[in-house]
């Protein structure tokens, strides 16, 4: 079939414009939240403080609990989601329960306890935030278990599990959150 | 459908248009005698401050804020943590972070083929629009602030907007003018020079072991750069890459006399010589001049063949497999500390031997000892020369009685070993011992102590390792037999792989730390020797782990494994 050579171009300037006209403005790209049920792994993890934590125990205890996943060294997504956990400790309102903050490592052999500690620190953490390392195959059924398995921790993806303490069930938000929404989310939760 | 063609064309062109009025850039500023009312060194080390570790002039951290609302302190990170230390930006789960240093600040982005020069763009067929204009002190303290470019388009919301004073605001975008401008020393017309260092009491048959696979790679790569080079990267990514693929040169430094004189031997080769890196390096002693002369000359080194590193957390410009025999004596500590039987962590006594093994792998057990909150351990120096007897050792454990020996001694305290094992009272008495100050003579461990000595093991488990090691042949080419032992041939093979995944994801920036930022963001490696090479910003030791092993029964002495690769 031989095709209308105008019609080649005008498609070629559309795409091309196209592409152009979304340079003008981004907003940042909302995040996506669904609630799921997990079952947490029988692993045994260790803290910033050398401690080994069961798990299971933590997770399930039906305390208010938020879960993610980062790495000591990672670049871009991790800061910000730490910045976030930083911030939620500081903006939770006197007298609201405790939320206990959990982030597990995602590069385990080099996230030593004292690389935690120091992480920890750097983000002025309050009592309530454990940073968890652990075996790399205790690590990896983590991950599978919240369906947040990747086999390069440099392809990671920002991701937040907020515990619904009375159903027990996940709410899995991907993507960013700002200071107000994380804090709408935790009482949405119930969490607060 | 034809009706609208005008209109269409007209945008196009007028896009056209826009794109090419925005290739010029700005003509070359002159350097100013001062930056914010200060001398230009000092508005430098203030910018270098603030772009990598936060900190204001004033010392207080950098404000800035991040998605929307949520403050963040530049102590808890800073612009170096997504842009990396070179400025050239990185990518991880989804977010890519855009270059920030000069050379690309100073020029128009596009979209499409954004790594050309103007002078390369001004050869494309069809002049694309540019996404942004070159970058103006205003309009670059305007991003900085509001994360929005000259362009209108807003940069993700992970990117903090800073607040900060004109002053501050000065000295930082004075910093970033300045990152990463120019191509660093050693890539000269079409070729990457590199180096190695061997220092001089290595002997021939290890240099070889270590030059034969480096020069017989970079032959081959030189090979297919002649016939095949930039055309390959032509279909791939057009023009852009073009440049990206050098050739590759290697001079070799060879050190004479004490250590003390090599940082000056090593000022001389570079002056004569500049290059962009040293590939590899041989030494049977403490790399520690090497070490520190790279630092101050700002020059990466790759993979040295070393088992005394500098452990350093700070340092930048030497990566490292791993922390040597340090890293032996950090595993025997997490290990002990480790064990549901608290008796072995009971009571430690540290016997070594004078000399940097020893010193090294006591340092690594002491560090940490003490990090998992341990009472110190007793520590006995054995001078050099002597050995530890049965009688010393007897001494010892009736005096100290101690739960557990590390025996920092290699091979002569064999005959001692007798001793701890037939000390059964209160309880058995435990001991370490390091398979790489053994060597070959780990299998001769005597029978009675195999079952109370754990060996520290910095390698892959022996009966696995056979099939990862062979990939290292294909770089001997036959000419030299790899030796297991010295495992100088494997680990340099290892470093090959490492650098040549590293040239590529430098593209063509040129740039000493931009390498350094690339081997950052590698993935891990399943390479011979370690059961892994892991990776990281300014991560500089790559194999993490260390094995406790024990040695089996009889003459087959195999060695079975006590522990996890790494121990936590």
């Amino acid at each position: 079939m031989r095709r209308n050579p105008w019609s080649i171009l005008l498609v070629t300037a559309s795409l091309w414009l196209s592409g152009t006209g979304s340079l003008t403005a981004q907003a940042p790209p909302p995040y996506t939240r669904t609630l799921e049920s997990y079952s947490v792994p029988e692993v045994v993890l260790v803290n910033q403080d050398g401690t080994k934590v069961k798990l299971q125990a933590l997770l399930d205890s039906g305390e208010p609990v938020i879960l993610d996943f980062i790495f000591g060294t990672c670049t871009t997504i991790c800061p910000v989601l730490s910045a976030g956990y930083a911030n939620l400790q500081t903006k939770l309102p006197a007298g609201s329960p405790k939320i206990h903050l959990v982030s597990v490592s995602i590069d385990p052999e080099n996230d030593t306890p004292k690389v935690m500690r120091d992480y920890l620190k750097r983000y002025r953490a309050k009592p309530g935030w454990d940073f968890l390392t652990g075996r790399r195959e205790d690590i990896d059924k983590v991950m599978r278990a919240f369906n947040a398995y990747i086999p390069n921790k440099m392809s990671h993806y920002p991701l937040t599990l907020i515990r619904e303490p009375k159903t027990g069930k996940w709410i899995r938000i991907f993507g960013m959150m700002s200071s107000s929404e994380f804090l709408a989310e935790c009482k949405k939760a119930g969490l607060l | 459908m034809s009706r609208h063609l005008p209109r269409v064309l007209a945008g196009f062109l007028g896009a056209l248009l826009l794109g090419t009025a925005a290739l010029a850039a700005p003509p070359p500023q002159p350097a100013p005698a001062t930056v914010a009312g200060l001398p230009v060194d000092q508005a430098q080390a203030m910018g270098e401050r603030m772009y990598r570790q936060g900190i204001l002039p004033s010392g207080e951290p950098m404000a800035s804020v991040v998605n929307g609302d949520v403050p963040v302190a530049g102590t808890s990170f800073s612009c170096s943590s997504c842009h990396l230390r070179a400025g050239l930006g990185s990518w991880e789960g989804g977010i890519v972070t855009l270059p920030t240093n000069g050379a690309r600040l100073n020029i128009p982005r596009y979209w499409k083929f954004p790594n050309l020069s103007i002078e390369e763009r001004k050869e494309l067929k069809l002049q694309n629009p540019a996404a942004r204009p070159a970058y103006t002190d205003e309009t670059l303290a305007h991003l900085l602030r509001t994360g929005r470019d000259p362009s209108g388009y807003d940069m993700h919301a992970v990117m903090p907007r800073y607040d900060l004073s004109d002053r501050d605001m000065a000295i930082l975008i004075f910093y970033l003018r300045n990152l990463s401008l120019r191509h660093s020393p050693g890539v000269v017309g079409d070729t990457l020079h590199f180096a190695t260092v061997i220092t001089p009491e290595v002997s021939e048959a290890d240099q070889q072991a270590m030059l034969l696979p480096l020069n017989n790679y970079i032959a081959r790569h030189n090979q297919f750069s002649a016939g095949f080079g930039n055309r390959m990267y032509l279909g791939v990514g057009g023009n852009e890459m073009s440049g990206a693929y050098r050739k590759l040169a290697l001079s070799v430094w060879r050190l004479k006399g004490p250590a003390a004189s090599w940082g000056g031997q090593l000022e001389a080769f570079l002056a004569k010589e500049p290059v962009f890196a040293l590939l590899g390096g041989i030494s049977y002693g403490e790399w520690q001049p090497i070490h520190a002369f790279c630092e101050r000359a700002q020059l990466p080194c790759l993979f040295p063949i070393t088992d005394l590193p500098v452990v350093s957390e700070t340092d930048w410009y030497t990566q490292y497999f791993s922390k040597g025999y340090y890293q032996e004596g950090q595993a025997a500590a997490r290990f002990l500390n480790g064990l549901d039987d608290p008796a072995p962590a009971g009571v430690v006594v540290q016997v070594i031997q004078a000399g940097p093994e020893g010193r090294a792998l006591a340092q690594g057990f002491r560090d940490t000892w003490s990090e998992l909150g341990r009472t110190a351990a007793k520590e006995v120096l054995l001078p050099k020369g002597t050995r530890l007897t049965a009688a010393a050792l007897g001494d010892l454990l009736t005096r100290e009685r101690p739960t557990t020996v590390l025996l920092w001694t290699g091979d002569t305290s064999f005959p001692a070993l007798e001793r701890l094992a037939a000390r059964k009272t209160p309880a058995p008495v435990h001991g370490f011992m390091s398979a790489r100050l053994l060597g070959t003579r780990l299998a001769s461990l005597p029978e009675p102590a195999r079952k109370l000595v754990w060996i520290t093991y910095p390698y892959r488990e022996p009966q696995l390792e056979p099939k990862f090691s062979a990939y290292a042949d294909t770089l001997l080419a036959g000419a030299v037999q790899r030796n297991p032992a010295t495992r100088i041939s494997t680990r340099t093979y290892s470093m090959i792989q490492v650098l040549r995944q590293g040239l590529m994801d430098m593209d063509r920036h040129f740039y000493r730390d931009n390498l350094l930022d690339r081997l950052g963001m590698q993935r891990d490696q399943i390479l011979p020797d370690y059961l892994r090479l892991s990776f990281g910003p300014g991560q500089r030791y790559a194999a993490k782990g260390c094995f406790i092993m024990q040695v089996g029964p009889g003459d087959k002495a195999e060695l079975v494994r006590q522990s996890e690769w790494v121990i936590h």
